[in-house]
């Protein structure tokens, strides 16, 4: 499971701390501690990283560390005989959505594979199903639904609406896209774990005190929430996509010799997408490096 | 004027104001109990009057519940959600008609709905056991004179047994 206590290299990432609760008193409203001001310094922030950047080669990767850790350092070299590239995408707590979005969308742009799309769609109508079952009304929900499935078609290709792979990024740093595609995904998340929560349930409390609806209410519904290994199971198994996802920590094991750690989070049931257009087979076609706290996308070569 | 004031005044967005039709129908056919929406034609200020619950503290009592709206409802939460003059007296609800709650602030998410909102309110107003203002009533009211809006609190949640 994430820790989220573990200290940030480089305090690069800023992790989002969770929510406060239970105190006596709400206290500290002087004028220098208004929501306001913690705004103007995530406005600042956001400028500097794009919801989603540019595809940057692997070796921005290393010269982050340029003095860090050297266990660090060794592992981003196993992870430069695998990887070509890293796409960073804003740490606001979205990150793992937002990486997950990209990435999707990305591969269907570039496969053309129509029948993942048709798969996917059914998966969408049971996500959609799951929720009128938990009571959410439809209001609630269907703009956000609406507006990936119009994602998805749009990167479907030869139509007048068809995304270039430069409109896709664009969109993607566009707020009032991006932001509804995230909060899709957090619906999704949301209606697999309530669905399923006697299999969540001790994932859950492994994680906080509250009961598997107040955990979906307080930590996987609200923007900015992070995201744990409970939401990537949620997500992976509410689509039916695999997911890797490599671990770029300090963490190293006894047997000598660096590697770097990675889970595949596969699907537990149904028909899984076909690999990728490319390369190797039985991978799964999104790959996210996780460093503590954060979430990007990784390029194999 | 703050800036986040004058966030408030930002005409709705298109699919913002598509939300607020649709909570207003789902509304019409489907008023939470205790709640009535007096219409108006104004979609980004609701009025809601409030009525306690029967067998509480505040049962036959009735307040007034302004909710504003910002531009990007429901991806951000209602600018405010205040009780207007008088508000009622909870341990939970400042003079000035500002209400600790956090739904309205951190843990908004667009799942919820002005409906879901008025009944998490009503509970809040039902488990209370006692009729009085916050302990720091006084010093928070007297911080806000400048107009600011509840959203700009930075809140420390009181525990939820009220």
């Amino acid at each position: 499971m994430q820790n989220e206590e573990q200290a940030l290299e480089d305090g690069k990432f800023e992790a989002v701390t969770s929510p406060v609760s239970a105190f006596d008193v709400w206290a500290n409203f002087g004028d220098d501690n208004t929501m306001q001001e913690e705004s103007v310094v995530q406005a600042e922030e956001g400028k500097k990283v794009p919801f989603v950047g540019d595809k940057e080669p692997l070796s921005t990767l290393a010269a982050e560390y340029e003095s860090g850790s050297p266990i660090l350092l060794e592992k981003i070299k196993v992870l430069d005989k695998q990887y070509s590239a890293i796409r960073r995408t804003r740490g606001d707590g979205n990150c793992f959505f937002r990486s997950f979005m990209f990435s999707y969308l990305e591969h269907i742009l570039q496969c053309q594979d129509l029948a993942e799309v048709e798969r996917i769609k059914m998966n969408v109508e049971e996500c959609r199903k799951t929720l009128q079952k938990l009571g959410y009304p439809d209001l609630t929900f269907e703009d956000f639904f609406a507006l990936f499935l119009e994602q998805l078609e749009d990167v479907i290709q030869g139509k007048e609406t068809s995304l270039s792979h430069d409109e896709l990024v664009f969109r993607s740093r566009d707020q009032s896209i991006s932001d509804y595609v995230v909060m899709f995904f957090r619906f999704v998340t949301s209606g697999e774990i309530q669905k399923r929560s006697e299999f969540f349930e001790p994932f859950i409390l492994g994680l906080t005190n509250s009961t598997v609806e107040q955990f979906c209410k307080s930590s996987v519904e609200p923007m900015g929430e992070e995201s744990d290994h409970v939401h990537i199971i949620a997500l992976s198994d509410a689509l039916g996509i695999p997911i890797r996802v490599m671990y770029l920590d300090r963490s190293s094991c006894d047997t000598g010799g660096v590697s770097v750690n990675h889970h595949d989070f596969i699907p537990a049931a149904g028909d899984l997408p076909r690999t990728s257009c490319g390369s190797e087979a039985s991978s799964p076609f999104i790959t996210l490096l996780y460093r503590p706290g954060h979430y990007d996308i990784l390029y194999p070569k | 004027m703050t800036s986040s004031s004058a966030a408030a005044r930002k005409a709705l967005s298109k699919i913002a104001s598509n939300r607020l039709q649709k909570e207003l129908v789902e509304w019409q056919v489907n008023p939470p109990a205790g709640f009535k929406h007096k219409v108006t034609d104004n979609l980004q200020r609701w009025v809601i009057e409030v009525t306690g619950a029967p067998g509480t503290l505040y049962a036959n009592e009735t307040y007034q519940l302004q909710v504003d709206f910002p531009e990007h409802y429901p991806m951000e939460a209602p600018q405010q959600v205040i009780f207007l003059h008088p508000a009622p007296l909870h341990p939970h609800i400042y003079s000035n008609g500002h209400i600790c709650l956090d739904i309205l602030y951190d843990s908004w998410s667009p799942a919820m709905t002005v409906s879901s909102i008025c009944i998490s309110i009503l509970s809040m107003l039902s488990s209370s056991t006692v009729k009085q203002r916050p302990e720091d009533n006084d010093r928070y009211v007297k911080n806000c004179r400048n107009g600011r809006s509840p959203k700009e609190t930075r809140w420390w949640f009181h525990d939820d047994k009220v």
